[in-house]
C-alpha cells in the first residue's frame, strides 16, 4: 500500500442491466495530487466518479480511504467523510447571496439562534480572498456572477464543507477561456493546501497542464496511469483510443454539387459568435464541440427556438425575418430535432399522436380522426423500422433508439427540405445507431440537406461529408470528412 | 424526393393500418376503463347514498343534482379547458359575479333591451379572460398570479357598479336560462338544457377539433408543443379566454337562479368548480382529462353534497367536514385505480 496515499480502489467492477462498466478498476488518489481521469465517452470515467463520491453504492472490489476499508452509502456520507463533488451542471441557488450560498445549510448561528449574517459575511469574504478572488461581492446574488464564479464559489463551498478530496466533472466545458485559467490557477491553490482533486475533461491540453497523473480508461478498464512530465497529447489521444495515432491531412472542404439549401451567416448570441455554415441539397453537415460549445443553442436558434442577436439565417434562397417563429421554420422547410427525447415526445401517448403533431395544421380546423392519423403515421413508422413497427403502441414504452426513430417519422409525412437533428443517436445501442444512420444517408439520397450536431466523434465522423468543429462558442475548423478521425477532431477541441 | 413518392407506400399499408387498429383496440378500452376510475366512485357512491337513504333515488331528487350542478357545469367546461393547458383560472367566481352585475345594471341603469344586457356580460367577462391570457403569456407571469388579480379587480368592479346594493330587477334572458322550465311549469329546467349544451360544445372542440389537440399537447409537454410549431402562448390565451366567456355565462344563469344581482359573487363557485373538474380526473399537471371526466366529476360532487342533506340523521354542522373527506378519500382512490405511481422520484 502506498503509503502517502488517501484514497486507493482495488478491482472495482460494476455491471449495468449485462453491461460491463467497470471492469477490475484499481485507482489511487496521494495527498495533495490532482489526478486526471480521462477516456471517450462510455469508457466509465462516470461510473467510477460516482463509486468515489459514494452515489453508486453496489459495486465489487475494495474502497479504501486513507488505508482503511470504507462503504459509502450517500453522496451526504461521501462529504462527511471528506470528499466532495464539483457537479457539471452547477447546482447553486442563483437567488441566494454568494455568502449563503457558500454556508448552504450550516449557516454560522448567533446566540439567538438566528442566522450569524455578519460572521457569515466576513467569513465568507475572508476565504474568497485566500484563494485569489477578493473582488466578489458576497451580499449580491450569485445568480449575478458567471458561471465561472458560480464555479469558484461551488469549488469554495464544497471546501468549507471539509472536503480533502474534490472531484470535477468537466469544470471548464462551458467556461470562457479567462474564467478557466483563473480555475486552473485556483487548482494550484488548492494544491498547496495539501487538497487533492480528480480532474475529469474532455481537454487533453488543460489536463496536461493541470494533473500531476492522468488515468486512462477504456471500455471499462484501466488502461495506464501515466506521470504528467513523462507523456503528451498525442500519446494520451493513442492511448484512449487504443490505437497508434494515424497521421492524415487535412482536407479544405469542397463545395457541394447541389445548391445551397440552409446558409447561416454571421450568426451571434451569448452562447456563441460569428458562426457562418451552409447546407447544400444532398448533404449530410457535422457540427461538433465539446459539452457546453454552443453548438446545440446554435441548431435551436437555426429552428426558431434560440434567440439571436446578429446574423441571418437563409433557407432555400428564403432570409428568414429577424425573431421568426418555430411554426415559420417548419412552414419554410426546416425539421429539427433535439438532444432530449423526453422534451419533443408525448411519453403517454401512441405513437401516431406524436407522429401527426406537426402536420395537424396541414389537415384542416378539425384534428383528424383516428384512421387518418394512423394512415399517415403507419408508413413513416415503418420507413425508419421502429420495432414493433405498430403506430398504436405507446411511446414511452419504446426503447430510446425506436423513439429517436419516432422522432425522426415526425417529419417524414411531409418532408422539410434540411433536417436539423442534436445528437441524433445518443444513447442507442449499435444496431439502433446504424438504422438511424442509415436513415440520414437515405434523406441525403433524396436531396435534403442534414444538419448533425453532436459531440460524439464517432456520430459525425460517420455520417458526415462535412464537419466544422465548434469550441467555447466560436468554429475553429471546417474540413471534408476525408481520412478524418477521431484523434484529429480531439485535438481540435 | 418529396411528398409524391411516398403516396403509394401510404396506400399500400392503408390495410395494415386497418389490421394495426383492430389489434390494439381492446388495449385502448381498457385503458379509458381504467382512466374512468372517477366513475366507480360515482356509482359507490350513488348505491351507498340509494340504500342509506330512501328520498335519495327519487326521481324529483335526481333532478334536483342536475340543477345544483347545472351551474357548475357551465363553469367547470371553461375550467377543464384551462387545467388541461397545465394552467389555473382563479377568476372565475368574481367574473361571475361582476358579469351577472352588469348585465343587471345595462338592464337597469341604462334601460337598454335584450339582449344587450346579456350581451355586454358575456362580452365583459370574455374581455377579463383575455387579459389574463395575454398578460400571463407576454409577461411570463404565473396564471396562478394573474388570474388572482384578475378576480380582485372583477370583484372590485362588481363593488363598485353595485354600490354595494343587491339588485333584483335581473334582465328576463338571465331569469328565463336560470329558472325558466321548458313546457309549463312541470316541465324541463333550461338552466340544465344550458349545461348540456355547453359542455357539449366543450366535447366537441376538445376531441374533434385541431385546437383542441394543441390544448392537450400544451398541458402534456409544452416544449414538445413548441419543438413542432404550435404558439403555446396563443393557445393558454384563447383557453383563458374561454373560461372567462364560461364564467360570464354561468354568472348570469346563477343569477336567473338566484333572483337577484349580488354585490359579491359567490365565491364557493371557484372551489367547488376546481374539486368537481379535479375529481373527475382532469390534472392539475395538465395534459390529461376532458369533459366526460368533468361530467362525471360534476356528478361525483352533486351525488356528495345531495346525498348528506339527504341523510337527516347527520349533524348538519358535520356535513362540511364529511364532504372535505370524502373528497380527499376520492382523490386517493381514483389515484389508486388509475394504477399511476410515478417511478420517477426526482
Amino acid at each position: 500500500m502506498n503509503e502517502s496515499s488517501i484514497i486507493e480502489l482495488k478491482n472495482i467492477s460494476k455491471r449495468f442491466l449485462g453491461l460491463q462498466a467497470l471492469d477490475h478498476v484499481d485507482f489511487d488518489l496521494r495527498e495533495g495530487e490532482t489526478h486526471a481521469l480521462v477516456g471517450e465517452n462510455g469508457a466509465g470515467k462516470s461510473t467510477l466518479m460516482k463509486i468515489l463520491s459514494g452515489v453508486y453504492n453496489e459495486y465489487e472490489g475494495e474502497y479504501l480511504l486513507r488505508g482503511q476499508p470504507v462503504h459509502l452509502h450517500s453522496p451526504r456520507n461521501a462529504l462527511d467523510r471528506g470528499i466532495g463533488m464539483i457537479h457539471q451542471e452547477l447546482s447553486v441557488m442563483a437567488e441566494l447571496s454568494v455568502a449563503e450560498n457558500l454556508f448552504l445549510g450550516r449557516q454560522p448561528l448567533n446566540r439567538w439562534g438566528a442566522v450569524d449574517w455578519k460572521r457569515m459575511n466576513a467569513t465568507a469574504e475572508e476565504e474568497l480572498a485566500k484563494l485569489g478572488f477578493p473582488d466578489i461581492n458576497v451580499q449580491h446574488p450569485l445568480g449575478e456572477y458567471p458561471l465561472g464564479t458560480q464555479q469558484v464559489v461551488e469549488v469554495l463551498r464544497v471546501m468549507l464543507s471539509g472536503a480533502q478530496v474534490l472531484i470535477m466533472d468537466e469544470p471548464t466545458s462551458a467556461l470562457s477561456p479567462a474564467e478557466v485559467e483563473r480555475l486552473i490557477s485556483l487548482i494550484d491553490t488548492l494544491r498547496q493546501t495539501n487538497r487533492s482533486i480528480i480532474y475529469i475533461s474532455h481537454f487533453l491540453d488543460e489536463v496536461l497542464r493541470v494533473a500531476d497523473r492522468i488515468t486512462v480508461l477504456r471500455d471499462g478498464r484501466k488502461i495506464t496511469t501515466v506521470e504528467q512530465q513523462n507523456t503528451n497529447v498525442d500519446e494520451l489521444i493513442s492511448l484512449i483510443l487504443g490505437r497508434e495515432l494515424k497521421t492524415a491531412t487535412i482536407s479544405a472542404p469542397t463545395k457541394p454539387g447541389g445548391s445551397t439549401l440552409l446558409d447561416v451567416s454571421s450568426l451571434t448570441a451569448d452562447v456563441f459568435r460569428d458562426i457562418s455554415l451552409t447546407v447544400g441539397q444532398g448533404e449530410i453537415v457535422g457540427v461538433y464541440g465539446a459539452i457546453g460549445a454552443g453548438h446545440f443553442d446554435l441548431a435551436r436558434a437555426i429552428f426558431g427556438m434560440y434567440t439571436y442577436d446578429s446574423g441571418a439565417i437563409t433557407v432555400d434562397g428564403r432570409r428568414f425575418p429577424k425573431n421568426f417563429s418555430a411554426t415559420y421554420a417548419i412552414k419554410h422547410g426546416i425539421a429539427y430535432a433535439t438532444e432530449s427525447r423526453r422534451k419533443s415526445l408525448l411519453m403517454d401517448e401512441a405513437i401516431f399522436r406524436n407522429v401527426t403533431m406537426p402536420h395537424l395544421n396541414r389537415m384542416g380546423a378539425m384534428a383528424p380522426n383516428l384512421k387518418r392519423e394512423v394512415e399517415i403515421a403507419q408508413p413513416a413508422v415503418e420507413r425508419v423500422n421502429v420495432q414493433p413497427p405498430n403506430a398504436m403502441n405507446t411511446v414511452g414504452k419504446l426503447s430510446g433508439g425506436n423513439q429517436q426513430k419516432v422522432v425522426i417519422a415526425r417529419w417524414l409525412a411531409f418532408p422539410p427540405k434540411v433536417f436539423v437533428m442534436s445528437e441524433p443517436t445518443r444513447g442507442m445501442d449499435v444496431g439502433a445507431k446504424r438504422e438511424v444512420m442509415n436513415i440520414l444517408r437515405e434523406f441525403r439520397s433524396q436531396g435534403y440537406g442534414v444538419l448533425v450536431v453532436s459531440s460524439e466523434p464517432e456520430t459525425v465522423l460517420d455520417v458526415c461529408d462535412r464537419i466544422i468543429v465548434m469550441s467555447r462558442g466560436d468554429i475553429v475548423a471546417e474540413m471534408a470528412n476525408e481520412n478524418l478521425n477521431k484523434d484529429i477532431l480531439m485535438r481540435l477541441l | 424526393m418529396s411528398l409524391q413518392t411516398e403516396n403509394p407506400q401510404l396506400g399500400a399499408s392503408g390495410a395494415a393500418s386497418t389490421r394495426v387498429i383492430a389489434q390494439t383496440s381492446s388495449q385502448i378500452w381498457i385503458r379509458r376503463l381504467t382512466l374512468l376510475a372517477p366513475l366507480w366512485t360515482l356509482l359507490a357512491l350513488a348505491i351507498f347514498f340509494a340504500i342509506a337513504s330512501p328520498s335519495f333515488s327519487r326521481p324529483n331528487n335526481l333532478s334536483n343534482i342536475l340543477t345544483q350542478v347545472a351551474t357548475l357545469a357551465i363553469f367547470g367546461t371553461g375550467m377543464t379547458f384551462v387545467l388541461l393547458t397545465g394552467e389555473i383560472d382563479l377568476s372565475i367566481a368574481a367574473i361571475a359575479g361582476l358579469a351577472g352585475m352588469v348585465a343587471a345594471q345595462v338592464h337597469l341603469a341604462l334601460e337598454l333591451p335584450e339582449p344587450i344586457p346579456t350581451i355586454a356580460a358575456l362580452g365583459t367577462a370574455t374581455l377579463l379572460g383575455l387579459v389574463s391570457g395575454i398578460v400571463s403569456t407576454r409577461f411570463h407571469i404565473p396564471t396562478f398570479m394573474t388570474t388572482l388579480a384578475m378576480s380582485l379587480i372583477a370583484a372590485g368592479l362588481n363593488i363598485y357598479l353595485s354600490k354595494g346594493r343587491t339588485l333584483t330587477d335581473i334582465p328576463p334572458i338571465a331569469e328565463t336560462l336560470g329558472s325558466g322550465r321548458i313546457g309549463g311549469p312541470d316541465g324541463f329546467r333550461v338552466i340544465i338544457v344550458i349545461a348540456v349544451v355547453t359542455l357539449l360544445i366543450g366535447y366537441l372542440i376538445l376531441r374533434y377539433t385541431r385546437f383542441g389537440r394543441y390544448i392537450y399537447m400544451t398541458g402534456a409537454n409544452r416544449s414538445a408543443a413548441r419543438l413542432v410549431g404550435v404558439n403555446t402562448d396563443l393557445i393558454l390565451i384563447l383557453v383563458l379566454t374561454i373560461c372567462g366567456f364560461t364564467a360570464g355565462l354561468a354568472g348570469i344563469v346563477s343569477m336567473g337562479r338566484l333572483g337577484s344581482a349580488q354585490p359579491q359573487g359567490v365565491d364557493d363557485f371557484l372551489i367547488d368548480t376546481i374539486g368537481a373538474v379535479v375529481l373527475g380526473g382532469t390534472a392539475l399537471t395538465g395534459g390529461r382529462g376532458g369533459i366526460l371526466q368533468t361530467v362525471i366529476g360534476l356528478l361525483l360532487y352533486g351525488t356528495l353534497r345531495n346525498g348528506l342533506d339527504n341523510m337527516p340523521w347527520i349533524d348538519i354542522y358535520l356535513k362540511q367536514f364529511i364532504t372535505g373527506v370524502v373528497l380527499l378519500s376520492a382523490l386517493v382512490v381514483n389515484l389508486l385505480f388509475s394504477g399511476k405511481r410515478a417511478r420517477d422520484k426526482t
